[in-house]
């Protein structure tokens, strides 16, 4: 009896941390991204290879005054462009719209469903909002492509490329997450600028983490882009599991009171 | 002081405690979270929406049926008095 009242206010303070922990479980339902994520990473270098390589063609066939290879170069582009706009065209008529989020919301019955779906308040897009992160996305593509090209050239060392990156990459990162806050991703984001950040500081301190060669030098930016950019996600991914666990342990009722309706 | 028998209930403050962290969850969820059976988690849920303290939301994943709950104000104001007059009662249990 003297066990059960001194249990009683201990149980209080745990329940009170329900909301916590189920905030913390919604916020972090990070697998749904790592798979769109993974989804579109394979077919985004699919067609910049594409791309790239009808490109390449056609100035490579101008430039010998190969007409016949510059016209071809130029068809398989036009045939290229009007290919991925018409698979653009498909998937925002099924899933933009009214139907917005619903690839998403498959994505997270397969990798969730057995847990069921809980979800935080999404900020409401609106024009300005939509216009701004073009803007912003468009930006980012020309510094990373600016950065790029001026490497080429020879204005920046291929050492100093992922350093300067930096720059561009973490002001991108850490406002893109601030002003679009989306409900899943939560401060485990900031992982990753920090983690970028520690890769620059390492190359200026002499570790070789960067490409030498003219034509892998990009992926200097892009593999330390797209590695720490995962890791927020799995670490994310991995901090649900806890806050579940916790959550269900702190919620979870005893068999005689579970009956009592 | 009196209790709102209705959230005093251990699983309907569970599942409002639940919903106040949250936008809004589903049956399968709540379910899996609470470890309560079907029916017993809908007399629950029933409970708490006659009382006016959290909003039902239906709808569809592809062809199958959701049902996802809210908590409304009536509901997060009642959940606030709950606390407010159980931290009053274990003070004064205390002070005794």
């Amino acid at each position: 009896m003297h066990k059960q009242q001194n249990n009683k206010p201990q149980n209080a303070e745990n329940l009170k941390e329900i909301p916590k922990w189920a905030r913390k479980y919604a916020q972090n339902r990070t697998l749904t991204i790592m798979v769109l994520v993974a989804m579109i990473m394979p077919f985004s270098m699919f067609v910049a290879g594409l791309v790239g390589f009808s490109l390449s063609l056609a100035v490579a066939g101008f430039r010998k005054g190969n007409m016949i290879l510059g016209c071809v170069g130029i068809a398989v582009l036009v045939a290229v462009l009007t290919a991925i706009s018409i698979f653009i065209i498909i998937v925002l008529k099924k899933f933009g719209g009214k139907n917005r989020g619903m690839l998403d919301q498959l994505i997270d019955k397969w990798t969730y469903g057995k847990e069921g779906t809980a979800t935080l308040p999404v900020q409401k897009s609106s024009k300005k909002k939509i216009c701004l992160e073009i803007v912003g996305a468009v930006i980012f593509f020309i510094c990373i492509f600016g950065s790029w090209h001026l490497a080429l050239k020879g204005y920046i060392s291929y050492k100093y490329l992922q350093p300067v990156s930096v720059l561009y990459m973490v002001p991108y990162a850490v406002c893109g997450w601030y002003f679009f806050k989306s409900p899943r991703m939560g401060p485990i984001y900031l992982v990753y600028p920090i983690l970028y950040t520690i890769h620059a500081i390492l190359i200026l301190a002499g570790v070789p983490l960067f490409f030498t060669t003219e034509n892998f030098c990009i992926f200097s930016i892009c593999l330390p882009m797209i590695g720490y950019g995962f890791l927020p996600f799995v670490i994310g991914h991995l901090y649900s599991r806890h806050a579940l666990k916790k959550l269900k342990e702190i919620s979870h009722i005893e068999g005689g009171t579970a009956n009592e309706v | 002081m009196k209790f709102d028998k209705i959230i005093h209930e251990p699983a309907r403050l569970r599942i409002m405690m639940i919903l106040t962290g949250i936008e809004q969850a589903d049956f399968n969820f709540l379910l899996t979270t609470l470890s309560l059976t079907r029916g017993n988690l809908s007399r629950h849920i029933e409970k708490l929406e006659t009382a006016g303290y959290l909003k039902v939301i239906k709808s569809f994943n592809g062809r199958l049926p959701n049902t996802s709950y809210q908590i409304i104000k009536t509901g997060s104001n009642a959940l606030t008095k709950y606390w407010e007059n159980l931290d009053k009662l274990r003070k004064s249990g205390q002070a005794k």
